[in-house]
């Protein structure tokens, strides 16, 4: 008998999004072989349905910017077993925290956005807020090195 | 008679790209307020590249969005280039028509497979769907990765390509690898035929009339043109700023475009209205019965329109690819150091402008205007009368008349593609 398939989910905080659209082009060629052993139970690009409430493995990407992702990060990581972050902004923040290193002008130029949509005072990778299992580096992430993490815990 | 009193509120739409919840409020029948609100958290960009090296910033600003991040950087370095009087070479022009070719596969893939093919099916994702059916995801599977495959020949990568850069690209193609992907992209046109046609016989209609605005250009590459309308202006890239008016959207964190101070179009469908006759001979040949359809004020037409795209870009690729001997070219240097220019390309949901101010090699100002920024007005007028239409009907609000709202609405504005990683980028401009 084959192992339980393991409950996966992607979610998506700050960022471009360059990295789970890149995971998508990974799976053009891994998509099949990987949903022999997962489910994806919770991606909204390919799914509305989110009941969901407990995963094996949880794929984050982005930075936490503003109080709404850091909620979020927080219930993720304690839904999850196993939390993967895919790409820089979850390990240094880059370049979706870019606002850290703005000038004092510059700054003020942003202020009243901050304010308004309840951003943080400073915008923080993943990696500060909540334990990260692994990771994969890179702007989008490493294809190789993605894969070879992902399979260790499928 | 019954009177509907409803609020409605979707919590992040799914299906699309990036971050978006919508707030309509129904009172008496009437369609109170429809609110889409961008909720992609501001990034900051166009703050973030003042005071960087001009040469640089396409590179950064590539990353303001992982979909469409080819069209950013292509768009950029446009702007860039006419900023320093830089002409790139015409083996450049033909790579960044690849390029653009390339993402316009891998994008509107993803977008009619994912994204909207569910709703045809009637399921939640293509993953769930019948045994009998599951080709499909193996069509789609297939397409992008040929798609993908042109990326990585050409740029490098498909998200955040290396080698287009300023001036040039940093690597030539590799000859030799060319035949392994004109082969694949053949190999994909009977899918794209099977794609269309799935679109072509779907029933959804939503017509109303607006102004429908797309860069016309004389092979449908995407680069290079002038802004037409359905109205019958011509306006040159340089002014097309001029013509626009931005629209603060209180509740959201993106601004919403006018054109002369009306809501308007940009994408698939308007290019599709506005500049078929340019497509590829083979195109226009094999895909006549879906270019008929054109010109149509049916947004669900953007769905068939980008699958008429898709073989558009493997024909103009093929061609492209199969006609020259790439070489090494050094990259082009500028010619100055400080001056004002404008980048206008049609990026897969439509016209994108970039506007720079550089001195001494530094950037001192940006600005761009964002497909999906210049829709949101066309988009929640076209909510507000999807949902005035099924409340004319006056029956008493039920949940299942909720949730028929609900789907239609989602239906509707995933059709338009929106992408909203891009639409939170605007800038605020002190003019002095």
């Amino acid at each position: 008998m084959s192992e339980k398939k393991k409950k996966v989910g992607v979610f998506t905080f700050t960022c471009d999004e360059g990295c789970s659209i890149y995971m998508i082009e990974i799976f053009n060629k891994k998509l099949i072989e990987w949903l022999e052993k997962m489910d994806l139970e919770y991606f909204l690009s390919m799914k509305d349905r989110r009941d969901a409430t407990e995963f094996d493995i949880a794929i984050v990407e982005g930075a936490i910017t503003t109080e709404r992702d850091l909620h979020e990060i927080k219930k993720v990581r304690e839904m999850s077993k196993i939390l993967i972050g895919m790409g820089n902004c979850t390990i240094t923040g880059m370049p979706t925290c870019q606002r850290n290193n703005f000038t004092p002008e510059q700054t003020e130029a942003i202020k009243d956005d901050l304010e308004k949509f309840d951003f943080l005072e400073k915008c923080l990778p993943v990696k500060e807020v909540v334990h990260m299992d692994d990771e994969v580096p890179g702007c989008p992430m490493d294809e190789k090195k993605f894969i070879e993490v992902l399979e260790k815990y499928l | 008679m019954h009177t509907c009193d409803l609020d409605i509120s979707i919590n992040r739409l799914s299906k699309i790209e990036g971050h978006a919840d919508l707030d309509i409020k129904i009172k008496n029948g009437k369609v109170e307020h429809v609110e889409l609100h961008v909720m992609e958290n501001q990034r900051f960009y166009t703050q973030a590249v003042k005071g960087k090296p001009a040469l640089a910033v396409p590179q950064i600003v590539s990353r303001i969005c992982g979909t469409c991040s080819v069209a950013h950087l292509t768009g950029c370095i446009e702007a860039v280039e006419k900023t320093l009087d830089i002409t790139p070479s015409e083996q450049t022009m033909v790579m960044r028509k690849l390029m653009m070719h390339s993402l316009m596969i891998r994008d509107h893939a993803l977008h009619l497979y994912f994204f909207v093919a569910p709703d045809l099916f009637g399921i939640d994702s293509i993953l769930d769907i019948d045994e009998d059916k599951k080709e499909i995801i193996h069509q789609a599977l297939h397409v992008k990765e040929a798609g993908n495959n042109l990326s990585n020949l050409i740029g490098g990568r498909s998200v955040h390509a290396m080698f287009e850069q300023v001036g040039g690209f940093t690597r030539v193609i590799d000859n030799a690898k060319i035949p392994e992907v004109v082969e694949e992209l053949k190999s994909i046109r009977p899918l794209i035929v099977d794609l269309a046609e799935l679109f072509y016989n779907c029933d959804w209609e939503m017509k109303r009339k607006t102004r429908f605005v797309a860069l016309k250009t004389e092979d449908f590459s995407y680069l290079e043109g002038y802004i037409a309308t359905s109205e019958g202006e011509k306006i040159e890239e340089k002014d097309y700023w001029n013509h626009l008016h931005s629209v603060v959207l209180p509740y959201s964190q993106a601004k919403g475009f006018e054109f002369e101070g009306e809501e308007y179009m940009v994408g698939s469908l308007s290019r599709l209205n506005l500049n078929k006759e340019a497509m590829h001979e083979n195109t226009k040949k094999d895909m006549k019965k879906y270019l008929d359809v054109f010109p149509s004020e049916n947004i669900y037409h953007n769905n068939l329109a980008q699958a008429v795209e898709i073989m558009h870009s493997i024909d103009h690729s093929i061609e492209l690819l199969e006609n020259r001997e790439f070489v090494k070219e050094e990259i082009v240097k500028p010619t100055k150091m400080s001056g004002e220019g404008v980048g206008v390309i049609e990026a897969p949901r439509g016209t994108l402008y970039y506007y720079l101010g550089v001195e001494d090699g530094k950037v001192k100002y940006a600005n761009l205007v964002i497909p999906t920024a210049q829709n949101l007005i066309n988009m929640r007028e076209d909510v507000r009368k999807v949902v005035t239409d099924i409340c004319g009907d006056n029956v008493a609000p039920t949940k299942e008349w909720e949730a028929k709202i609900k789907l239609e609405v989602e239906k509707m504005i995933r059709a338009y593609d929106p992408c909203m990683s891009c639409a939170s980028h605007f800038l605020k401009i002190n003019w002095k």
